[in-house]
C-alpha cells in the first residue's frame, strides 16, 4: 500500500477509464440529468456517495461471505442485492431525518439503485484488488478510494456535459438535432477526446 | 453440495435484508396527510409557479399548512377551488381576478438605433446598450413573453407588440417577470383603461422617438373626475444637477385602479393617444 498506487487509482478512475466516457457505464442518468448544472451536481454527489458506500459494503460481502464459501461466481446478484437494499435504506433514513436533504437527493436515489456505474465499481474492485481469491494488501483502502474516484469521474463528466448543454440552450440549433441528438453527438466527441488519456499507462 | 451452499447463503442474505428493510420501513415511516394527495390531484399540475410555491405539490403542502390562501392558485377554476376548500373545511376567500397589460404601444412605430443581429431574445438584446430601439423604455419585440406564457395567451402582432388574450390570461406573472423592460403589469379585470407607455423621458424626448408615448402634458390629470390618474413628477429643474437626477424624474401618467371607474374621459383628451382601452 503506497501513495503511488492511490495516485494511479485516482488518475485511471477519473481520466483514463472515466466511468462515462471510457467505460460507458451509467449513461442513462448522464444523458437525462445533464441539462442544468445544479441538478447535475446534486446527482453527481449522490452517485459519489453511493459508489463509495457500495464499494465499502461489497468489499465486506466479497471478502467474508463469497470467498470463504467459494461463491465468487454469484457476485453480480449478491452485489445488486446489497446495493439495492442499501440505497432503499438510505432513502428511508434520509426521508425521516432530514426532509430538505430528501428533497435534494430523493429523486435521484431510486435512479442510482439501478445505475450500472455503481455495480461497475463493485465488480471492478473485486477484479482488481483480489488475486486468486485473496485480498491484496490494502485492498480495502484501494476499494474505498476507487469508489470515491469513480464518483469524481462521474461528477467531472456531468459538470462538463451540463455546462455545454446549458450554453447550447441559447444557440440556434436545427430542430432535428435539438436536445438529445445533439447531446449524443457531444457525448461521442467527448468520449473520443477522453480516449486520448489512454496514452498514459501506469 | 455446492448448490446448497449457494442457495442457503443467498437465501439467508436476502431474508436478512428483507427483514431489515421491513423493520426500517416501520421505524422510519413518515406520516403523510391523505388530504395532501387529494388536493394535489385537484390542482392543475402544470407547475407554473404563479402561486409562488415550488410547483403544484409545494402549493398543496402550503395550503394544507394554512400558509397561503387557496385562491393564490391563478389557474384552477372556481369550482375546483371550492372543492379544495371543502376538503379542508375552510371558506374560500376570493382575490380580484387580474389580467396582464403591456405598457407600451411603440412597436414598429419606433425606429431602431442600430442593426441588432444577435440572439432573437429580449433579455439578450437588452444587454446590448439596452436594446436596439430608439426608445430605451419600450418593447423590443422579440416575444420573450410569448415564449414564456404557459397558457398561450400572448401573441406577437404585426405591429411587433405582444397582444394579451384576456380570456386565456391567468395572471400568472410570468411575463411580468421575464420582460427586461418591465412593461407588463397585472390590472383588475374590471378596469379597461391602461397607459400604453413606460417612458420616463422628458416629454419632448419621448415625442422625438415615439408618436404614441406619454409626454406628461397632464391633461388627463385635469380631466379625471375621480382623481384616479396622475403624472407624478418630483422634477424641479433648479435642484437637479446631475443627469441621473434628471433621468430619475417620472414624467409618466399612472392610473390608480382603486379609484378608476373606466369612464374614458382621459382617453378622449389624451393628445398622444397613449391611454388605451383594453379590448
Amino acid at each position: 500500500m503506497n501513495a503511488t498506487q492511490f495516485l494511479s487509482i485516482f488518475i485511471s478512475a477519473v481520466f483514463i477509464y472515466n466511468v462515462i466516457f471510457s467505460r460507458f457505464l451509467g449513461l442513462c442518468s448522464f444523458v437525462a440529468i445533464s441539462k442544468q448544472t445544479k441538478p447535475a451536481l446534486a446527482m453527481s454527489l449522490s452517485v459519489m456517495f453511493v459508489t463509495t458506500m457500495s464499494s465499502l459494503i461489497t468489499w465486506f460481502i466479497y471478502r467474508f461471505l463469497l470467498i470463504p464459501f467459494g461463491l465468487t461466481y454469484l457476485r453480480t446478484i449478491s452485489f445488486i442485492l446489497v446495493i439495492a437494499t442499501f440505497v432503499q435504506l438510505v432513502e428511508m433514513v434520509i426521508r425521516k431525518i432530514s426532509p430538505p436533504l430528501y428533497r435534494f437527493f430523493g429523486i435521484y436515489l431510486p435512479l442510482i439503485t439501478v445505475n450500472c456505474a455503481v455495480l461497475g465499481v463493485a465488480v471492478l474492485n473485486s477484479d482488481m484488488f483480489f488475486l486468486n481469491n485473496k485480498a491484496v494488501t490494502g485492498s480495502f483502502y484501494y476499494s474505498l478510494f476507487q469508489g470515491v474516484c469513480v464518483g469524481l469521474g462521474y461528477t467531472l463528466a456531468m459538470l462538463l456535459m451540463s455546462g455545454i448543454r446549458e450554453r447550447l440552450d441559447l444557440c440556434n440549433v436545427p430542430k432535428a438535432l435539438k436536445d438529445f441528438p445533439l447531446a449524443f453527438i457531444i457525448a461521442a466527441i467527448m468520449g473520443l477526446s477522453f480516449l486520448g488519456f489512454n496514452g498514459f499507462r501506469f | 453440495m455446492e448448490i446448497f451452499t449457494a442457495i442457503i447463503t443467498l437465501g439467508v442474505l436476502g431474508l436478512l435484508f428483507g427483514i431489515g428493510l421491513a423493520i426500517a420501513s416501520k421505524r422510519f415511516k413518515v406520516e403523510s396527510d391523505p388530504r395532501l394527495e387529494k388536493i394535489h390531484g385537484l390542482l392543475p399540475g402544470s407547475n407554473c409557479g404563479a402561486c409562488g410555491g415550488a410547483g403544484c405539490f409545494g402549493f398543496a403542502e402550503a395550503i394544507l399548512s394554512g400558509k397561503v390562501k387557496i385562491d393564490a392558485c391563478r389557474v384552477s377554476s372556481d369550482a375546483v377551488k371550492e372543492e379544495i376548500a371543502q376538503i379542508l373545511g375552510r371558506k374560500l376567500q376570493k382575490d380580484i381576478k387580474k389580467v396582464a397589460v403591456l405598457h407600451c404601444n411603440g412597436g414598429r412605430k419606433v425606429k431602431d438605433r442600430f442593426l441588432y443581429q444577435g440572439i432573437p431574445d429580449c433579455v439578450a438584446a437588452n444587454l446590448v446598450f439596452g436594446g436596439q430601439k430608439e426608445c430605451v423604455w419600450g418593447c423590443l419585440g422579440f416575444g420573450d413573453c410569448e415564449k414564456i406564457c404557459p397558457f398561450g395567451a400572448i401573441k406577437m402582432s404585426d405591429e411587433g407588440l405582444p397582444v394579451v388574450d384576456v380570456n386565456k390570461c391567468k395572471a400568472c406573472n410570468k411575463c411580468v417577470e421575464i420582460c427586461p423592460k418591465k412593461l407588463f403589469t397585472l390590472i383588475p379585470i374590471a378596469s379597461t383603461l391602461y397607459i400604453a407607455c413606460s417612458s420616463h423621458d422628458l416629454g419632448k424626448d419621448t415625442k422625438a422617438v415615439c408618436p404614441v408615448g406619454c409626454i406628461a402634458c397632464r391633461k388627463c390629470e385635469q380631466v379625471c373626475p375621480v382623481d384616479a390618474i396622475a403624472v407624478i413628477d418630483a422634477f424641479d429643474k433648479s435642484s437637479a444637477s446631475t443627469l441621473s437626477e434628471v433621468e430619475g424624474v417620472d414624467n409618466l401618467a399612472v392610473i390608480d385602479y382603486d379609484k378608476c371607474t373606466s369612464c374614458g374621459e382621459c382617453v378622449k383628451i389624451c393628445p398622444m393617444k397613449t391611454i388605451l382601452i383594453r379590448s
